[in-house]
């Protein structure tokens, strides 16, 4: 008797025919995409190709024309503007969120905020803090509940080259124990790290080519100056 | 557990009033402008009599000029800066709540803990117009003035969040703002417009408030459908408000579950 075939796992994200236009200029033609689960996937393309619009379609902010987006779990979008409140702390964004998600504690929160180097300002108003620690903070509150899918549009931009490093670190931490990504990227290096990768062009997905690793930028380089 | 309808509530009303308590500029305006605005209106307008229609008793009105012009210009004051602190921190907020909104915090939460703010808001702000008026002259009825004062705040207040929730710039919303108090105050003051016989004028935002306040400062008579005319402006604006809301913040993927 031959084996009955194994189904498929459930991809955490699906997404079928999606089509936006901004008046008479089309952005998606027709995307189609599913992400399993612990899946690492890239969406690369060129300035106004049309990634931010596809994350937002697909983090609901969006409404697409046509086509659909299916995720049964609840989702951790990281938008490209760092969206938070330049008069409270960073530790008043995390009890309004811890709040918003119903999480019974912090500790996740104050571990991400560990991890990505920027406990010490906890007790700081959002308004002074420094580009690069404000998306931490726009990161950490993406991440804070845990997530099955994760939408992020350039998470590390401004990060130093350790905070970029620990980034992907938690990324593989993460992916490892199941949690899937959608990581919008410009960064060609980037490209490498991904399991899947698209490139979107003319508004739709294309598999992209995934070159070899190359040598690391040097340590103190814009990541997010690519 | 999940947060109670209380913490909801409790949490976001604290963040409302902290957001206010950090515009360093509308703190100023309310400490600095108010009284300067009451204490010229009192120096520089004539203290000769003024005749006026007042329409919430039916009849004509003799009060001092500059008496006048102080009720008035505390309107104008408390209405604009209400206005403006409701709309700055309605406008420089949008983003953020509509994220804390997508990440789950119930809407209707977030809009009464803004209500809640806008309320203590207005209500010191109005309470410290009128002790400033109060050290001037003695207006007949300070508590009913205190709450025609309120009742302006609050019209002008509902407008700010609810151009906070509608347009893009932030000068237009200001601008909005300014220009519908200048028109609003310009037409119904009596020192501006004795007469006021035309009934286009009913229909301004601060016309209850206007009657209210000046038949505060010079009656005895408390005109209740008057003073309901705020609350009503104000419910109007506050739901055009809840709309916009509830539109930039609704799950617009067309197969997933509410979360």
């Amino acid at each position: 008797m031959p084996d009955a075939p194994v189904p498929a796992p459930t991809p955490v994200l699906r997404v079928r025919g999606v089509h936006k236009a901004y008046g008479r200029h089309p952005v998606l033609r027709g995307v189609d995409l599913d992400l399993p689960a612990g899946c690492l996937a890239g969406v690369v393309g060129e300035n106004g190709s049309g990634k931010t619009t596809l994350l937002r379609v697909l983090a609901g902010q969006t409404r697409p024309d046509r086509g659909t987006v299916e995720c049964p779990g609840p989702v951790g979008y990281c938008p490209q503007e760092t969206v938070l409140n330049p008069a409270f702390t960073v530790d008043q964004h995390l009890e309004l969120f811890h709040v918003a998600y119903r999480l019974p504690g912090l500790r996740r929160a104050y571990e991400l905020l560990d991890t990505l180097r920027f406990t010490a300002y906890r007790h700081h108003r959002v308004g002074a803090l420094s580009g690069g620690t404000r998306q931490k903070l726009n990161l950490v509150l993406a991440l804070m509940h845990d997530p099955p899918l994760l939408l992020l549009d350039e998470p590390y931009q401004g990060f130093d080259w350790e905070s970029y490093q620990r980034f992907w670190e938690l990324a593989d931490t993460l992916r490892a124990a199941g949690r899937s990504f959608l990581l919008v990227s410009h960064i060609a290096y980037d490209t490498a790290r991904f399991d899947r990768l698209w490139r979107l062009k003319d508004g739709r997905l294309a598999a992209g080519a995934r070159p070899e690793p190359r040598p690391g930028p040097r340590p103190g380089a814009d990541p997010g100056a690519g | 557990m999940p947060p109670t309808a209380w913490t909801y509530f409790a949490t976001a009303a604290r963040f409302a009033l902290l957001e206010h308590v950090r515009n360093r500029l509308a703190l100023v305006l309310v400490v600095l402008f108010v009284p300067l605005w009451i204490s010229l209106g009192h120096a520089v307008v004539d203290h000769h009599e003024v005749r006026f229609m007042l329409r919430a008793t039916h009849g004509t009105v003799t009060a001092h000029g500059n008496d006048l012009g102080n009720i008035t210009g505390a309107l104008n004051a408390v209405t604009l800066i209400v206005g403006f602190m409701m709309f700055s921190v309605t406008f420089k907020a949008a983003a953020f709540d509509r994220r804390l909104a997508m990440a789950g915090y119930p809407r209707r939460h977030l809009l009464a803990a803004k209500l809640a703010a806008l309320v203590v808001v207005a209500v010191v702000t109005c309470a410290y117009a009128t002790f400033a008026v109060c050290l001037y002259w003695s207006p007949r009825q300070p508590w009913l003035l205190a709450l025609a004062l309120a009742c302006g705040a609050l019209t002008y207040g509902g407008l700010g969040v609810m151009l906070g929730a509608l347009v893009r710039g932030e000068l237009t919303g200001m601008l909005l703002i300014i220009m519908t108090s200048i028109i609003d105050t310009g037409l119904q003051s009596p020192l501006a417009n004795p007469v006021a016989d035309d009934d286009v004028i009913r229909y301004l935002p601060s016309f209850g408030a206007m009657q209210v306040a000046t038949t505060a400062g010079f009656r005895d008579a408390i005109p209740l459908p008057y003073l309901l005319l705020g609350p009503l402006w104000f419910t109007g604006a506050l739901l055009v408000a809840a709309l916009a809301f509830r539109f930039h913040t609704r799950d617009r993927r067309n197969a997933f579950p509410d979360g």
